[in-house]
């Protein structure tokens, strides 16, 4: 008996070394990378979803109910030149991350600055665009404001889009002041124009547009912006494939000026806004 | 003989105060706030004509049909759900009893939003991939999806328009085993012990004697439940289904008209909620004659 069981203990350890060293071949999980990375998926499916969220002029709904914006037109190209369908999936601003991340939709295109934190949780691509935070201030509350910090004080109130870089941004440069945050930054802006904020902190070129919009409320005390954000495509991490289509397509249509000439239509001129309102 | 209603002073008083109080936020609005109105921008919202010149539904109808599938939709399940699980309740089995009262329980002392956000990206994302449900959509045929597009929702919506379906059904569920329970144990205590008498099965009991004249009672509440769906389904713009609610949040974001559109939204949830409470003050009325 003694022998059959030492019999049986060198068996159990044989198997396992086998199955142990049963050779990994790289080959093969570089296969099943390829195979599993979101381009392949979306080549295979013949759909780009993107997730994006409402951000005039980024992207919006016109009024026919089709989205229109710089954005959108970036999707519409990346999809056309994949030779794949575009979706989009319209998404509240603090919850795209986890949304991403459950796979509701491939890429998010949606002006997402490139921030430290949100890279922990999402992989992004090089910068396709760049913003800034500019702010727009109540006429009375704010009159005579006119730098960083003015607003820097414990009984200023500045409001601004919940899960936006507006948030960091006035935690580094107006420690000092109070903030409301919104789900959507029409509200946060309509909180300035009925003077319960003295300011709003917005991605440029918004606030300008707001202060245009309405004269005899708002005005603009600090001129262009006060920080510089590079924006990417967000992905889901650990998909190198996916990042590096991305990159270079970015690069492509950087190149050719396409990205520029878009950037102009939505940014620096108006002609779009009558097919809004 | 129908007494003529007399205004006393005090309604007067009380009258006059309400009126004094609407006039003063009318001229708050107006003149208070810096805001622009522009309702002319909104009509072209509700309907557009397309490229053939037709009226289609613009993004706030089509919220609002989305609204009424996804209540519909959420009624029906959690009916089907709340009827066994109000059984449940009422059983002889201890286990089931048990099952049933946790059920009702966990769902009504957690806050809808909780539940919303714990189904949609926990649950439904280890589920749905499961079934299947999103190929199932993309790859149906032209008719399937035409057909699916009008009762649930066109297939890129499809599998978030049925984890939303399901997170207010289970919600609702709660609340309707509740109502299946209270219309049961409602039925007088003869009813039961006489079926017991005649020898009738459990079965027998519940299809001859108990449930006709509980479903009576049952009904009316279940209809106000339904209101309660819509009302609570515009919870759901959190996950972002293209509900009434969620377009309409869309919409403000795009045209910073906000006034407008909540009013706007306002008004269309009261004109589909109003007029399903009076079709509920009519099937009241109607129950309680067909009972006597």
């Amino acid at each position: 008996m003694r022998i059959n069981l030492s019999l049986l203990k060198s068996g159990i350890a044989l198997f396992l070394a086998v199955c142990l060293t049963s050779p990994a071949l790289a080959g093969d999980i570089q296969n099943k990378l390829v195979a599993e990375s979101t381009i392949e998926q979306v080549m295979k499916r013949g759909v780009l979803k993107v997730g994006m969220s409402t951000f005039v002029p980024w992207a919006m709904n016109d009024k026919n109910g089709q989205l229109v914006g710089f954005e959108i037109d970036v999707a519409k190209r990346l999809a056309a030149d994949l030779g794949v369908k575009v979706e989009f999936v319209p998404t509240k601003w603090a919850g795209i991350i986890p949304a991403l991340l459950t796979g509701k939709f491939d890429v998010i295109i949606g002006g997402m600055s490139v921030q430290p934190g949100r890279n922990q949780k999402v992989n992004f691509s090089i910068p396709y665009d760049y913003t800034g935070q500019a702010i727009v201030a109540n006429k009375q509350l704010a009159a005579g404001f006119k730098s960083i910090e003015d607003f820097n004080k414990p009984e200023v109130t500045l409001s601004a889009r919940l899960g936006s870089t507006s948030v960091p941004a006035i935690k580094q440069f107006m420690p000092k002041a109070k903030m409301t945050l919104f789900d959507d930054e029409s509200q946060a802006y309509l909180e300035v124009i009925n003077g319960k904020a003295h300011a709003m902190v917005g991605s440029a070129p918004t606030p300008a547009f707001q202060a245009l919009k309405n004269p005899e409320a708002l005005f603009i005390p600090i001129e262009g912006t006060f920080t510089k954000e590079p924006i990417g495509f967000a992905v889901r991490k650990g998909d190198y494939d996916t990042i590096n289509y991305f990159n270079n397509w970015i690069t492509v249509v950087a190149a050719e000026g396409w990205l520029k000439e878009i950037k102009h239509y939505w940014f620096e001129t108006k002609d779009w806004e009558s097919s809004i309102q | 003989m129908r007494k003529k209603p007399k205004l006393t002073l005090l309604d007067a008083v009380i009258l006059l105060a309400a009126f004094a109080l609407l006039g003063y936020m009318g001229y708050r609005i107006t003149v208070g706030l810096h805001y622009k109105w522009n309702w002319s921008a909104i009509p072209q919202y509700l309907f557009r004509t397309d490229e053939n010149g037709r009226w289609t539904a613009n993004l706030l109808m089509q919220g609002l049909f989305t609204t009424i599938r996804l209540s519909i939709w959420a009624t029906l399940l959690a009916t089907i759900l709340g009827t066994v699980a109000g059984f449940f309740r009422i059983s002889r089995s201890l286990l089931k009893r048990l099952l049933g009262r946790t059920f009702v329980e966990l769902i009504r002392n957690t806050p809808p939003l909780v539940l919303i956000f714990i189904f949609y990206f926990f649950v439904s994302d280890q589920i749905m991939p499961v079934l299947g449900v999103d190929d199932f959509a993309r790859n149906a045929s032209q008719r399937t999806q035409a057909v699916m597009t009008f009762l649930f929702a066109p297939p890129r919506f499809f599998t978030a328009f049925i984890s939303a379906m399901v997170t207010v059904a289970i919600f609702e569920a709660a609340y309707i085993t509740e109502i299946v329970r209270a219309g049961i144990q409602s039925i007088e205590k003869g009813q039961f012990e006489a079926s017991h008498a005649l020898g009738l099965s459990w079965r027998q009991k519940m299809q001859y004697v108990i449930l006709p004249q509980a479903i009576q009672r049952i009904l009316p509440p279940l209809a106000g439940q339904f209101i309660s769906t819509i009302k609570d389904s515009a919870i759901v713009s959190v996950i972002s289904i293209p509900e009434l609610c969620f377009q309409g949040m869309e919409l403000m974001a795009a045209t910073y008209l906000t006034f407008e559109c909540w009013i706007t939204i306002t008004v269309l949830y009261l004109v589909l909620t109003l007029s399903l409470s009076l079709a509920v003050e009519r099937l009241e009325i109607f129950m309680r004659r067909s009972t006597v």
